[in-house]
């Protein structure tokens, strides 16, 4: 019993990584409709870059490297915008669509081509430290994550719900042809929504690389699912859906491995997206069956 | 042949349709007006299953129409026509006629593999028919969407047509149309009348809805304010304060 | 020249994984299962040749059924999802079987070696071609006439009353469905022949490469799939092949002087393509202008 909440434990802190993952595909779909498939790769990617500073200061402390990663994040999710949503007509999905599947594959293939596909070493913080909660014990590495990520969505959702960039977002989001009529520079919006989450996915990467210890571009495409799936499973478009599904597919997903290894842990997973999909198409918060 | 029993439709808070009862008769071409936001449009996709009732009834020839799907109600004997056109942009005049022909009759004359796969001149000779109807037999290999306004709503009502209706909803048909185009519209009805369709006609242009209607029913906000005879409806005065708010004269 | 033949193989079996996701494609549903279909149909083609004994052509059959019926099941649910989560949800439905053959073992004692599917592993010694004595250019031809066949068969449909409406689908559900058109009965259809279709070709690749594996129907495969039609364009069955040529032939091929940088090209290549020409590679326009050159019109 003790195992099991352990387990589920250390997947739910665990899960605050897949809940910002989450929260960069639900805010780009919430706001134009899309989505950004390239978003997994350019966080790990983001993650990658972060090691550049260990190449550029030697010896660098651990959180510089998730600065690091946490600015490269953002400069990616810029230059994704570029590629895949500025120039292409919005009208034309399957072409913006194709567009991310082609990013995600550049990605990919460039992180491949300069590690060598060897997986990357990444530095942590707080890895040897461990508390005690009663019979359970936390991995200080997975608080520091779970803090981190906690902290991470308090400062989006302010952003979203206090400042004018974020009701511009929101407006755009509503009604984005009322909200060029109203002044709103819907490409400048569009632009800043993906260089937000690609801050916020560069950290999610980070903070994967810290806890696993190592970076590895194997690990791009699971990313990429399971983000999708906590898309789905919090809804589309809803950033505390997306929260929570994190945490929960973090959860399920330790819990899962516990009983039946990790062969089949990701089967599990998808087992749990397909009830969603069946039961409650519009996620967590939707009531009922939701359609898209 | 069709009637609406306390048919109502809330969406949340906002009735958009409450507790309408109407009837029309075969044979009939019946306009309902009212102002913007009245509940027409609705009242439109509930008979054709696009929305589901909230309340009430719908009765066709008898029938009750609950639970009978969009596509089902044209079994039934029920077509409509779109307020913003909804025509298959990327396919050929040709081709929405044909992709329409779905009827009951159509169903049981041709076998499967005909239906599908093959074509046929009897096919052939009624979708020429209705583009003679139309009068757009020489666009016919044309895209929808490149077609202009007035022979897109000519498409429209043919395509309507091809599904053999016995009920015609048209929605806001003469929307967007200069004077002369409103008279050609009001011929087409009337010729469609003698092809046997009963109508219901949504329009807010009433010259049209006034030189066709045997009948006209008044909305505003969901409900019925006044049924009648054109005359009696162009006199009455509820009717008169419902679009122009308060008296006004002539 | 053998060179040749096994490149020829490779377009003709993507051609067919690119025809499955086309046809789902028309009636407005991006499917990223196609790759799950595919497998379904290796697996079993390979399975009743080696373990069984069967000829190749009831093997491919089989392959194609049991994809259609999979196919069919999947259809339904699919119902339930729009747009972007459709993609999402069938994404997940092809990890899925990624993942279940991941997991899948059976394996036969012929004299004294195991044959058949070893999880992890894979499936190796699909040699029914050269135990049979077939050459590379029997091989290719043989994928080429079931290409042939293939595309023949949904060109027809195309043409036919069936797949105008599976366009009127995909354009404007409401208004397909207000003219009587049954929307559960077109897309899951669909999603059936899609499905025969992806078997079939998973068969053929299963026994011109003689070895498959989990990875060999991952997402990049489903990718491709969906990209072939995408970056074709939706106008006809020759935009996914033209895809198809471009992408394998020229891409893959042409560009092998780059050694492992090709990979990195095809994804910049996309981006390219789906930014200079978002509606394909043979959109309306250059189907109007080859059908004037070929004096055909779009007419049933």
């Amino acid at each position: 019993m003790l195992d099991l909440l352990q387990a589920i434990l250390d997947g739910v802190m665990f899960g605050a990584t897949y809940a910002l993952i989450g929260i960069g595909f639900t805010l780009v779909f919430g706001v134009m409709h899309k989505i950004n498939m390239a978003y997994a790769a350019a966080s790990v990617g983001g993650a990658y870059c972060g090691l550049l500073v260990l190449v550029a200061f030697k010896g660098a402390p651990a959180w510089a490297v998730f600065l690091g990663a946490f600015a490269a994040g953002g400069v990616l999710g810029y230059l994704v915008y570029l590629a895949c949503f500025h120039f292409i007509p919005l009208a034309n999905p399957l072409a913006t669509l194709m567009s991310t599947v082609g990013m995600l594959l550049l990605i990919d293939e460039i992180v491949v081509h300069t590690t060598d596909g060897m997986p990357q070493n990444y530095p942590a913080m707080f890895d040897d430290v461990m508390l005690r909660a009663g019979e359970l014990s936390i991995r200080g590495d997975l608080l520091l994550i779970f803090g981190v990520g906690v902290a991470c969505m308090a400062v989006l959702l302010a952003l979203l719900y206090r400042t004018r960039l974020g009701l511009a977002t929101r407006a755009v989001s509503q009604q984005p042809v009322a909200a060029q009529l109203c002044g709103i520079r819907v490409a400048q919006v569009n632009a800043a929504t993906f260089v937000i989450t690609g801050l916020l996915g560069g950290l999610a990467g980070a903070l994967i690389g810290a806890s696993v210890g190592a970076l590895s571009p194997l690990l791009t495409v699971p990313l990429t699912v399971k983000g999708l799936i906590v898309t789905v499973i919090g809804g589309l478009g809803s950033i505390p859906g997306a929260i929570v599904a994190g945490l929960l597919v973090g959860g399920f997903e330790n819990l899962f491995q516990q009983f039946r290894g990790v062969t089949e842990r990701d089967l599990y997973v998808m087992l749990l997206l397909f009830a969603f999909l069946v039961f409650r198409p519009g996620g967590i918060f939707a009531s009922g069956a939701g359609r898209d | 042949m069709l009637e609406l029993e306390r048919a109502s439709r809330h969406f949340g808070g906002v009735r958009a349709v409450d507790g309408l009862s109407l009837s029309v008769g075969e044979g009939e071409i019946v306009g309902l007006i009212g102002p913007n936001g009245s509940g027409k449009s609705t009242t439109v996709n509930l008979v054709t299953g696009l929305f589901p009732l909230t309340s009430g009834r719908i009765l066709f020839r008898g029938a009750d129409l609950a639970g009978v799907a969009v596509h089902r109600r044209l079994g039934f004997g029920i077509a409509r026509t779109f307020q913003n056109i909804r025509l298959f942009g990327h396919l050929t005049v040709w081709q929405n006629l044909w992709v329409a022909q779905n009827a009951p009759e159509d169903r049981a004359r041709r076998g499967f593999f005909a239906r599908w796969l093959g074509g046929s001149a009897g096919v052939r000779r009624e979708i020429s028919e209705l583009l003679e109807f139309a009068g757009l037999a020489a666009r016919q290999d044309e895209l929808a969407a490149n077609l202009a306004f007035g022979e897109q709503r000519r498409l429209e009502v043919a395509r309507a047509l091809a599904t053999r209706p016995k009920l015609l909803l048209l929605d806001e048909p003469a929307a967007g149309m200069n004077a002369e185009e409103v008279g050609q519209l009001r011929e087409r009805i009337l010729k469609l009348r003698v092809r046997g369709v009963t109508i219901l006609l949504v329009e807010h242009v009433m010259e049209l809805v006034m030189g066709v209607a045997d009948r006209i029913v008044v909305l505003n906000f969901g409900q019925k304010i006044a049924e009648g005879t054109p005359a009696a409806i162009q006199a009455d005065p509820v009717v008169r304060k419902a679009y122009l708010g308060g008296e006004a004269a002539g | 020249m053998d060179f040749y033949y096994g490149l020829a193989q490779i377009i003709g079996v993507h051609t067919l994984l690119g025809l499955s996701a086309y046809i789902v494609l028309l009636t407005g549903q991006v499917s990223l299962a196609q790759a799950g279909f595919f497998a379904i149909g290796a697996y079993a083609a390979g399975m009743l040749t080696v373990l069984f004994g069967w000829p190749i052509v009831p093997a491919l059959a089989v392959g194609a059924i049991l994809g259609a019926i999979v196919a069919c099941a999947v259809g339904f649910p699919a119902l339930r999802v729009r747009g972007l989560m459709l993609v999402i949800a069938t994404l997940a439905f092809g990890e899925g079987v990624r993942l279940f053959f991941f997991n899948f073992d059976y394996q036969i004692a012929r004299g004294d070696i195991k044959v058949g599917p070893l999880g992890g592993e894979g499936f190796r010694q699909i040699r029914y071609f050269p135990e049979n004595g077939w050459t590379t250019f029997e091989v290719m031809l043989f994928i080429w006439a079931i290409v042939a066949i293939v595309m023949a068969v949904l060109w027809w449909f195309d043409r036919s009353r069936y797949g105008a409406v599976l366009r009127a689908v995909g354009e404007d559900e409401v208004a397909a469905q207000s003219v009587g058109i049954n929307l559960t009965a077109v897309k899951v259809s669909a999603m059936t022949i899609g499905g025969a279709v992806a078997g079939v070709g998973g068969g053929l690749y299963a026994h011109y490469t003689t070895h498959i594996e989990h990875t060999s129907f991952n997402i990049l495969v489903a990718t491709f799939a969906i990209a072939y039609p995408i970056v074709g364009g939706l106008a006809s069955v020759f935009g996914t092949l033209a895809a198809v040529v471009f992408v394998q032939g020229f891409l893959v091929e042409g560009l092998r002087f780059l050694g492992d940088w090709r990979n990195l090209l095809f994804g910049a290549l996309i981006v390219l393509a789906m930014n200079l020409r978002p509606d394909g590679l043979v959109d309306a326009r250059v189907l109007g202008r080859l059908a004037r050159v070929f004096r055909g019109v779009r007419r049933a």
